[in-house]
């Protein structure tokens, strides 16, 4: 696979920042994913199941996760299903995109602030 | 769970199973399972809404999942189109060659036979066959509503002489337009772009001048101005007034000889000199041709009783002598809405002619595509058998092939369309004389069928290696690689028959393209039997340039004298038609009666072609007479029925004498042509009349006459000069005439043989046409032939690497790759000798056009040889090349290799 620049990732689109968010921490399967992007945002974004694994095939094809052989502690292992977790490339992609983020929204307050004066 | 719930999961897991194959593999058992644990999670969350929402989602990104895919396969046919060059440009090539020959062809000639553009359903037009009538007589025709929705009259192409701005003293130059009757356009459903057109309300007779110009000449010289309607223009003379444009593209009815201007037949006499001594209302003066639309239901042969009725009927109203049989003129039709003034013959054969063509070119690239692929195929069962164990699924292994092969069918198709749009440009630029106009346009019908067949061949050929590699054995091929047989592949097998049928299309199109192309040259290379770079002509069209009927006549008794004195001139004739000046050959004009020693015994009736000419004219064109005498100046000074009716002097040819008097000597004997009497005085060899045409035709010369210039103003005249040095002579004789008569304007002045090039340049670029076919069927049958021995070569190379390792010679190796080829070539040339000589038989006995250059030929030992020779030596040479690599084959790495 030819490699690439992660810049060229960003604006990341939103499903694939909150799949890439999910998988900070831990390897997770696509349930997991979609559950914890709902408890994250209370309720107000839901990947669902086709576009989640349409995401995820594609994620894994660009090369930002990976299918992970770790699996969790047996008592928490569905070994039915399959892992996911961040490459290098992932991490930096979603670092980047934060970044981006923050800076936005560093914009948008020093604007405000100048309003307020 | 309920039964919503139930019903949901059970249309979700429908939904899933239909994702491609390849995705199932890998997330299928986690999208069923996620589907599952969702569907209670999202049901209490948002009830029947979240559910809808849960099935829109998989149903949306089915497509969206197989487009991907597609996508996928596009870049990996790509990439694999692009890895194998040879065989990528091999295909895209003959694809392109033949889609754009194909195209050509037949575009080309739907330019001659084809409908002329701007006219409405051209279907129902027809016009006399090869004949003309008199103004009342039409009046007639076109009130025949029983069988005639509308007709009009047609007078042309008419030269013009056009000077834009108004004043007398202007510049004008020639164009070429219709001296028409007023219902023309509203007859051939024509429209203006703006003004007006002609009606018999507004068209009046003896009413001052109109005109309507076509889009063309408003695009060209009116500069499109938007306000032309109402300009004028001065037209031969008289000031014109412009009434309306015609549409895009329209160019008369018969756009092959063009016309620019179109003028009421009804305007004053004095616009041009065609319509003097009152053709409108003299039933003698058939100088119109006359087009019917037939009315709705009415065929040919149920107008052409109505029409004959009308004639017959009028021929003893106006006392018509109703010919020797006494029943009268029979008049034909013969369909109108043509390119070109074309017998319904010629229409029929042209067409059955291409249609053939391109079937034979079309099959040619679908058998050479087809086998292109099928080799290929069977050399990638490897790859196959690799992608299957792998876990590819069949119908991606089948739509991965299917892709490879709509891209470069579609590769093909696209150049094919360039090819052909390159072609039609260029050959619309071959320059014909005026007013000839030769425009060939890209038929996009053919061009769309073409594709589409094109397209089907790969895409169908594509999928029989896809269909079969797909039930291939995998474990097989795998560990015995190529060699692994397939089903279906047999030595002899369906690429072999492939093969054969392209040897034998390929030999039948080169010996028809041959045929037909020899013919075309044979008659442009035609021995005119005298020296024509010498020759020097010039028109004259004085009636034009204000001169009346006698001082015509006068300047035209008086010009051979004045320029026989002009310096390098050897010799000076007058002439009424140029020869060579037309592609086909004059047509009979009139019919003769010969008559018996003592004038009283039986008469037969004979089709010749009347030629009027000047004295000295076989003297000065360079023809020896073969008996008796030319004319001199006082034949042409001679009133055209002599002194109290006596006999007019005659030339024949010697065609003409054949016909007229068997093998007997015509000279003395009588000739009669309606009233009027002539003697031949003298008998010339045959001089071919034009081009491609390979028969002489009878021809009766008679002397042009003061009388002759007197009824027939309108006819310009051509004079034929001898000269020692052309460019020089050319000058003086400009000179001499522009001091003798300052007011004459010169035009068209050439030699003969300026003249013979520009038309053979037209022939031969038809003729290279067809050349180029048959080359391009020649290079596509080696193709194929060469594409099939290699691979049979890379089939063979571990029996070839044995045979060599056993101590098998390099010309052992090669006489047995080339033995096979040879069995092939053989075979296809049998058949495709015996195929062509069908053809040949077939159109022979369809057309007599092209029977005689077909006539000709079939006993030529050099084109039935040479064509298969020519053919063989190029695929044998095919052929060798890959025998020549199986030679170097190592054995060691070949046995090694699997």
């Amino acid at each position: 696979m030819r490699k690439q620049d992660a810049s060229s990732f960003l604006p990341l689109h939103n499903n694939w920042f909150h799949i890439l968010l999910s998988l900070v921490d831990d390897e997770q399967h696509g349930y997991g994913i979609m559950q914890e992007v709902l408890a994250r945002t209370n309720g107000s974004v839901r990947i669902w199941p086709a576009t989640l694994y349409g995401s995820l095939q594609r994620m894994i094809a660009d090369g930002l996760i990976e299918e992970s052989d770790d699996r969790p502690a047996a008592e928490l292992d569905d070994a039915r299903r399959r892992y996911y977790r961040l490459t290098r490339l992932g991490r930096k992609v979603l670092d980047l995109d934060c970044e981006r983020l923050q800076e936005m929204i560093r914009m948008v307050q020093r604007k405000r602030k100048q309003e307020a004066y | 769970m309920n039964r919503r719930l139930n019903f949901c999961l059970a249309l979700y897991r429908h939904l899933a199973s239909a994702y491609p194959h390849e995705f199932r593999m890998l997330y299928g058992e986690d999208l069923d399972r996620l589907g599952e644990d969702a569907v209670l999670e999202v049901w209490r969350r948002h009830g029947l809404p979240g559910l809808l929402r849960l099935l829109a989602d998989i149903a949306v990104q089915l497509p969206a999942m197989y487009l991907r895919e597609i996508r996928q396969d596009v870049a990996y046919a790509s990439r694999v189109l692009a890895k194998s060059p040879g065989f990528t440009s091999v295909a895209v090539l003959s694809l392109a060659l033949g889609i754009g020959m194909c195209c050509t062809v037949f575009s080309e000639i739907q330019s001659i036979v084809g409908p002329p553009p701007g006219v409405r359903e051209p279907g129902r037009l027809v016009t006399f066959w090869w004949s003309t009538a008199s103004y009342p007589y039409f009046e007639r025709y076109r009130d025949a509503h029983q069988v005639v929705a509308a007709a009009t009259a047609v007078l042309g192409p008419v030269p013009f002489a056009v000077a834009f701005d108004g004043n007398s003293s202007a510049k004008a130059e020639r164009f070429y337009g219709h001296m028409v009757s007023p219902e023309y356009f509203s007859a051939l459903g024509v429209t203006p772009a703006a003004g007006r057109f002609f009606s018999p309300e507004t068209e009046k007779p003896g009413m001052p001048p109109v005109v309507v110009a076509s889009d063309r000449f408003w695009r060209a010289h009116l500069g499109a101005d938007p306000n032309a309607v109402g300009r004028r223009l001065r037209l031969n003379g008289q000031m014109a007034t412009i009434v309306g444009i015609g549409p895009k593209g329209f160019q008369g009815i018969w756009p092959g000889y063009t016309a620019d201007l179109f003028v009421p037949a009804t305007c004053d006499a004095s616009v041009a000199p065609e319509l003097s001594g009152d053709p409108l209302n003299r039933h003698d003066r058939e100088i119109f041709r006359v087009v019917l639309r037939l009315a709705h239901g009415v065929t040919m042969p149920m107008a052409e009783v109505t029409i004959n009725t009308i004639t017959r009927n009028l021929d003893r109203e106006y006392g018509v002598p109703s010919g020797p049989d006494g029943k009268g003129r029979m008049l034909r039709l013969m369909p109108a809405g043509t390119f070109m003034y074309i017998t319904p013959e010629q229409h029929t054969f042209v067409n059955t002619f291409n249609v053939v063509l391109w079937a034979l070119v079309l099959s040619l690239v679908c058998a050479n595509l087809a086998n292109l692929l099928l080799a290929r195929g069977s050399q990638r069962r490897r790859e196959v058998a690799v992608r299957l164990s792998v876990g590819a699924s069949r119908p991606r292994l089948i739509r991965q092939f299917l892709t490879e092969s709509v891209l470069l069918a579609f590769a093909g198709g696209l150049a094919g369309i360039a090819l052909a749009f390159g072609i039609t440009r260029v050959m619309s630029s071959l320059p014909v004389p005026p007013p000839l106009e030769f425009n060939c346009q890209l038929d996009f019908r053919v061009l769309a069928l073409t594709l589409a067949i094109a397209l089907a061949a790969g895409v169908g050929f594509g999928l029989v290696p896809a269909l079969s590699s797909a039930r291939v054995d995998i474990g097989r091929t795998l560990k015995e690689g190529a060699q692994a047989p397939l089903r279906g592949y047999r030595r002899f097998g369906s690429r072999n028959l492939f093969v054969v049928c392209q040897m034998a299309v390929s030999l039948m199109l080169l010996v028809v393209t041959w045929f037909v192309a020899t013919g075309f040259l044979n008659t442009t290379r035609l021995n005119v039997g005298f020296e024509t770079g010498n020759l020097i002509l010039m028109s004259l069209d004085p009636v034009r340039d204000g001169y009346s009927a006698a001082g015509t006549s006068a300047l035209f008794a008086a010009l051979p004298d004045e320029l026989s004195r002009v310096d390098g001139v050897r010799g000076v004739t007058l002439t009424g038609s140029v020869p060579f000046a037309s592609l086909t050959s004059d047509r009979a004009n009139t019919q003769v009666a010969s008559q018996t020693g003592d004038g009283l015994g039986g008469q037969t009736l004979h089709s010749v072609f009347r030629d009027f000419i000047g004295a000295n004219y076989f003297a000065t064109l360079g023809v020896p007479l073969v008996g008796g005498r030319e004319f001199d100046l006082r034949d042409q000074r001679r009133g055209e029925l002599g002194p109290q009716g006596a006999a007019v002097p005659a030339i024949l040819n010697q065609t003409a004498a054949r016909e007229l008097f068997g093998g007997e000597n015509p000279i003395g004997r009588r000739i009669r042509e309606g009233e009027r009497n002539y003697t031949v005085v003298g008998l010339t060899r045959d001089v071919p009349s034009g081009f491609l045409v390979t028969r002489p035709v009878a021809t009766l010369f008679v002397p042009l006459s003061a009388e002759w210039f007197r009824k027939n103003p309108a006819e310009r005249i051509t004079i034929l000069l001898r000269a020692t040095a052309t460019r020089s002579t050319q000058a003086s004789v400009r000179n001499q005439l522009a001091s003798f008569h300052s007011g004459l304007t010169v035009f068209n002045v050439r030699t003969m043989r300026e003249d013979l090039d520009r038309l053979n340049a037209f022939v031969e670029g038809q003729a290279a046409v067809y050349i180029t076919l048959g080359m391009f069927a020649l290079l596509l049958a080696s193709i194929g032939l060469g594409g099939v021995t290699a691979y049979a070569v890379a089939r063979r190379r571990k029996e070839i690497g044995i045979r060599m390792a056993l101590g098998a010679r390099s010309r052992q190796v090669q006489a047995l790759v080339l033995k096979e080829g040879t069995a092939l070539l053989m075979t296809g040339s049998v058949l495709g000798l015996g195929g062509a000589y069908a053809i040949a038989r077939a159109f022979a006995a369809y057309s007599e056009t092209l029977a005689r250059t077909f006539a000709m030929r079939p006993n030529n030992p050099a084109l039935v040889f040479s064509a298969p020779l020519v053919l063989a030596g190029l695929a044998m040479l095919a052929c060798y090349l890959p025998a020549r690599r199986a030679t170097e084959i190592d054995p060691v790495a070949a046995l090694r290799e699997e």
